[in-house]
């Protein structure tokens, strides 16, 4: 497994804090200096009724993170609170120390990327123009993209091993092919930060691991700092430098694998019996359901 | 597929090329119609008639861009391909604004309450046809022909209380009509001032356009302020709407048919097919006008151009919902 190598963590796990913090160091930034930090966020899509609550997680830059959580903990909210999609009711993000908020729209699209988790729209576009798509907070209001943004969209076909599809309907790509495009078109972007909802939902298991091993690639080879939401722990476990574990839209536990991949840990969280065990040839811990009962 | 960069110069040459298509046909259609025009007539009477065709011609490119580019600005903001002007209700709900104007107030309030009725039916069909923040396609085609329903016989009840003179006009009027009978210049000039200024805005749009057909969350990722495109959009093509529907009355599938066979053309960036469906949009009424006008050289009346366009439209409704979109809509 290319992660084995790649990832830091087994080699330098770092300590998470008491609120579930994720500082960690990393090349390009200051030694344990949050990159994007989420301070006490809470939000509720109708009054009385949080989805989440003094949420408060940190990560470094050129990370790897992944956030866990049952259905319906608020992991999606989240996310889509850190990109600025939805303002939080309570607490505050921080992007390199600055508020979210005081982003101009276009200036944040170009440092966070966002992959959500939507049904496809069949409009037919090519794979090409979607991920020209990516180059629309560099373009001018009438959207003329220059050859400066050709390239960097041909770059990302590129790095996704998706140049072939280029010039192929969205919608006549395979789940995992056009997962890699919507990957590319938030790599045109140039972002620093990549989340990502559920990117390997609906792939077979070929097809996970070529989406996780992008990522790493981008956060070994690139630095950029990535966050991806996953209902598959050990596949979460086996390439994520951190673990976020949400609960009722709080962090329940956060850290390395090894401190948050713990039956102790998972059980009442997912509210079922799991059996942990490492897998030798990676070091990294992974879950067997055990049936209820 | 056509896929190039877009850049400037292509931008230009593309509307150019899009201008110059709507100018020829106009000048087609000036030129033709029911009645010859000879050498020896008199200038006062070639002068005549040519104004009038003049007057038809503006008046069928004025609606027929409008249509056009509500329809497009529908579809795009709705993720619906079937939504237009004339199945949402808007027109119906125009219709209405304009008749009770019309009767109880004034023709010059006219363009205004049209606008209001177009807004109010966008505003109601919306709301029904959302569910937790995502448009039903469904519901929302559903919601549009009970709209359509509840405005015909709104505009029966009141077509049943005024005078069986003022009726003919209406049932006349309800059937979309370019008419020559009593020319309204300061409406159409209004209504292609309007059209022009919209085009100007949604091709700045036009980049939204594209990634709110995508996906909401995608395009607010990406920059675009999707609540304000949303509410600026749906203001815009219900103003051009009701402005349409004042000067000639409720046409239908004009708005379904030109962006769907300019996206069979040119794909479906908005940022090509926003200059080119205002002058498809306005080209393609012109010829639908003067074919009734040719036909009633032939036949001695002129069919309603509504009649003609809802009868084309509604097969290629038909065939697009059969074929082409319906797995589109299906997986929305």
């Amino acid at each position: 497994m290319a992660a084995k190598n790649r990832n830091p963590v087994a080699a330098n796990p770092d300590t998470p804090g008491a609120t579930g913090g994720l500082s960690a160091s990393a090349p390009g930034s200051a030694k344990g200096a949050p990159y994007l930090e989420a301070d006490g966020v809470g939000f509720a899509y109708t009054p009385g009724a949080p989805v989440l609550q003094g949420l408060t997680m940190a990560l470094a830059r050129g990370r790897l993170a992944c956030v866990l959580g049952p259905n319906g903990s608020g992991k999606t909210t989240l996310l889509r609170i850190l990109v600025g999609l939805l303002v939080p009711s309570e607490g505050r993000v921080r992007l390199a120390g600055t508020p979210l908020e005081a982003y101009p729209r276009g200036a944040l699209a170009r440092r966070v990327a966002y992959v959500p988790q939507e049904t496809l729209a069949a409009v037919g576009f090519t794979a090409l123009e979607t991920v020209l798509m990516g180059r629309s907070p560099h373009t001018g209001a009438l959207g003329f993209e220059s050859s400066g943004d050709w390239h960097a969209a041909r770059e990302a076909l590129r790095r996704t091993d998706t140049e072939r599809f280029a010039r192929r309907n969205l919608e006549e790509l395979s789940g995992g092919e056009r997962q890699r495009v919507i990957i590319a078109r938030a790599l045109a972007q140039e972002p620093d930060v990549i989340l990502l909802d559920e990117p390997t939902s609906f792939l077979d298991i070929k097809h996970q691991h070529g989406i996780y091993g992008l990522l790493r690639r981008l956060v070994a080879e690139e630095g950029k700092t990535v966050v991806a939401v996953s209902h598959d722990l050990s596949l979460a476990a086996a390439y994520a430098d951190r673990l976020v574990l949400v609960s009722e839209g709080r962090v329940a536990a956060a850290g390395t694998p090894h401190e948050v991949i713990r039956p102790e840990v998972l059980s009442p969280v997912y509210e079922t019996p799991v059996e942990v065990r490492t897998d030798e040839a990676t070091g990294r811990p992974y879950v067997l359901p055990r049936p209820a009962g | 597929m056509n896929i190039r960069p877009l850049t400037p110069r292509r931008y230009v040459l593309a509307l150019a090329g899009w201008v110059l298509l709507w100018l020829i046909v106009s000048a087609v259609a000036v030129v033709l119609g029911a009645e010859n025009i000879w050498a020896w007539d008199s200038w006062e009477k070639a002068r005549d008639v040519l104004t009038l065709r003049l007057y038809g011609v503006l008046t069928a490119g004025a609606v027929g861009a409008a249509l056009a580019l509500a329809g497009l600005a529908f579809q795009a903001l709705l993720r619906n391909p079937l939504a237009e002007p004339y199945i949402l209700g808007v027109s119906g709900g125009a219709g209405l604004g304009v008749i009770l104007s019309s009767l109880y107030l004034t023709v010059m309030a006219a363009p205004v309450f049209g606008f209001v009725g177009a807004l109010l039916t966008v505003a109601v069909v919306y709301a029904v046809a959302q569910r937790r923040g995502r448009l039903e396609p469904y519901t929302l085609l559903l919601t549009g022909v009970i709209m359509n329903a509840f405005y015909g016989a709104a505009i029966m009840l009141v077509t049943a209380l005024v005078s069986p003179e003022r009726r003919g006009e209406i049932a006349y009027w309800m059937m979309g009509t370019i008419s020559t009978f009593d020319p309204r210049w300061w409406l159409v000039a209004v209504v292609g001032g309007l059209v022009l200024a919209a085009a100007v805005l949604f091709a700045f749009l036009a980049k939204g356009f594209n990634l709110v057909a995508v996906g909401e969350d995608t395009a607010g990722a990406l920059g675009v302020p999707v609540d304000r495109l949303r509410l600026v959009t749906f203001v815009v093509a219900s103003l051009v709407t009701g402005a349409s529907v004042a000067l000639a009355g409720p046409i239908g599938f004009v708005g379904l048919i030109c962006p769907h066979l300019l996206r069979m053309a040119l794909g479906p960036d908005h940022r090509r097919l926003v200059p080119a469906v205002v002058c498809f949009g306005a080209s393609l009424l012109v010829v639908a006008d003067l074919v009734t006008r040719l036909l009633e050289g032939i036949g001695g009346v002129a069919p309603p151009v509504g009649v003609l366009t809802a009868m084309a439209g509604g097969p290629f409704f038909i065939y697009l919902l059969r074929t082409r979109w319906r797995r589109k809509i299906e997986i929305r």
